[in-house]
């Protein structure tokens, strides 16, 4: 077990956002964190990789370094994108022939060219630097790599090059991963298991494991997948948005 | 192959440095038009023509005691500049990040900002007597508020998602200080320090003219009782050249090399 969250919950300014959450990563497991907008995927992924103190109940970690990969790139933009994706490497300490040339790496591994490193973030396309993002989290050799809806701002087929890079990433690197997300094919895209948390201050609604490994699932199985779910009373809440706002 | 890409780079870079002095040089004579225009109209008496005014500061520059007396504002002014920005800016950036300091220090600083500065002369005159400390005490507190305003507002509007950011890589305290707080401070604190340092100038020269401490404010004084109002004029341009230095040979070419990535994100046609 490499992370464990038990009975962990949260509140903000004296309203509860999720109670008595029991979630736990296995070595080498992408588990997918899906729920309603609001209902508090991101502090979930905030408590876990320890960017926030959790209220209640309490966090096990037996890893070495974990990264995070944002929903926004947060690149720095004073930095070029050699420097920003050895950031992770520079906090640690490294040596900086090292970190360039863990950096070059990793830029490599994630489809990025040579001649773009020496570039400022504000020259590089709103997917290369979403590609620069996930380059920085690899880059430290993490155990753990949290996404918090890393993806929602590209379009469609970026979208499902990144995804393809993370799934492949995890397999070459051996890394667990929690993957934030409110795209139920993006969930079943690229994770062993899906946990789903409910809107309204509620806790951990389902649990389940999605058949087959993530990259070797074809559309035709995800799609499947996904629409069968999408009758189940434990998903109703994610498609459920509409009728909820009315009542 | 890399340090020729830079020494390239830096050639290129300060050959479109000088290369827009052009364009300032083309401001100022204009104002030097103006200038002979009212020379023309009112006389030499009035107003010295800019000729007579550039004849009058070659002589002057070679007189030791010019030399001496720019020498002294300037040692003034700078003791004043530093003093004020370290302050301002050191105060200002405690400022940015507690709330507590914060609430604190800004009246205190509105205090400041509320007094003249010629009534600061004053008191400096009556605390230091006719020294140079008068002429540093009042270019600090004329000038420290600027800076501190500077550092607060660069602390207080930092990318607090960058930090956090920073702080997901266990970066301590002081890396993202120096990696993410710093460069956006960087931005705030240059305008301040600009402004500062063409304060510092005036302020120096009006308290060496008012407490008679000697520096380019008591020869202006002594020019002024003798009517020697070509001389007058020399002292103002050289007074004027001095600021003018020290904001384009100093301050700005520092800035430019600080924030270059702010270029690169330029889009086409707007780069300078």
């Amino acid at each position: 077990m490499k992370l464990a969250l038990e009975g962990v919950g949260h509140s903000f300014l004296g309203r509860a956002v999720f109670e008595n959450i029991d979630l736990s990563l296995r070595a080498g497991e992408v588990v997918a964190l899906i729920g309603p907008s609001g209902c508090g995927k991101t502090t979930v992924l905030q408590i876990a990789a320890g960017l926030i103190e959790p209220l209640r109940g309490r966090v096990r970690r037996a890893y070495r370094r974990h990264a995070v990969v944002f929903q926004e790139p947060r690149l720095l933009p004073w930095m070029t994108a050699r420097d920003n994706i050895a950031y992770g490497l520079r906090a640690a300490g490294t040596a900086r022939g090292l970190r360039n040339e863990a950096a070059e790496r990793r830029a490599a591994e994630v489809g990025l060219h040579l001649r773009d490193l020496d570039k400022y973030p504000a020259e590089l396309s709103g997917g290369m630097r979403q590609r620069a993002a996930v380059a920085r989290a690899l880059a430290v050799d993490p155990d753990i790599v949290f996404f918090d809806e890393p993806f929602t701002a590209v379009d469609v087929g970026l979208k499902r090059v990144l995804q393809d890079l993370v799934i492949e990433a995890a397999v070459r690197d051996q890394f667990s991963a929690l993957f934030v997300t409110h795209d139920l094919s993006e969930a079943v895209r690229v994770a062993h298991r899906l946990v789903v948390l409910a809107g309204g201050s509620g806790g951990l609604l389902a649990d389940r494991l999605i058949e087959g490994r993530p990259g070797t699932r074809s559309d035709r199985e995800i799609f499947g997948i996904v629409e069968a779910w999408s009758q189940d009373a434990e998903f109703r809440e994610l498609f459920d948005g509409a009728r909820e706002s009315v009542s | 192959m890399k340090a020729l890409t830079q020494r390239l780079a830096f050639i290129g870079w300060s050959a479109r440095y000088v290369w827009s002095a052009w364009a300032g040089a083309a401001g100022l004579f204009c104002l030097a038009a103006a200038w002979q225009a009212g020379h023309e109209f009112y006389g030499s008496f009035i107003l010295p023509s800019p000729l007579e005014t550039l004849q009058t500061l070659s002589v002057i520059i070679h007189e030791p005691a010019f030399v001496q007396a720019a020498k002294e504002t300037a040692e003034r002014s700078l003791a004043g500049f530093l003093l004020a920005v370290g302050f301002g800016t050191t105060a200002g950036a405690i400022a940015g990040y507690s709330f507590a300091a914060m609430r604190l220090m800004r009246p205190i600083v509105t205090v400041i900002l509320g007094v003249p500065p010629i009534a600061w002369i004053v008191l400096a005159l009556i605390w230091f007597g006719s020294t140079g400390g008068s002429a540093v005490m009042t270019v600090v507190v004329a000038a420290l508020p600027i800076s501190f305003a500077g550092g607060l507002e660069g602390v207080a509007t930092r990318d607090r998602a960058l930090d956090a950011m920073a702080r997901s890589f266990g970066a301590g305290g002081w890396m993202r200080f120096r990696t993410v707080t710093l460069p956006h401070l960087i931005s705030y604190l240059f305008p301040a320090w600009t402004t500062t340092a063409g304060t510092a100038w005036k302020i120096t020269v009006m308290a060496e003219l008012l407490s008679n401490s000697g520096g380019i404010g008591g020869e202006l004084a002594t020019a002024r009782a003798l009517f020697d109002i070509p001389r007058v004029m020399a002292l103002i341009v050289a007074v004027v050249v001095f600021a003018l230095v020290t904001e384009y040979v100093l301050l700005q070419p520092l800035r430019d090399r600080l924030e270059r990535w702010r270029e690169a994100g330029l889009p086409w046609g707007i780069k300078r």
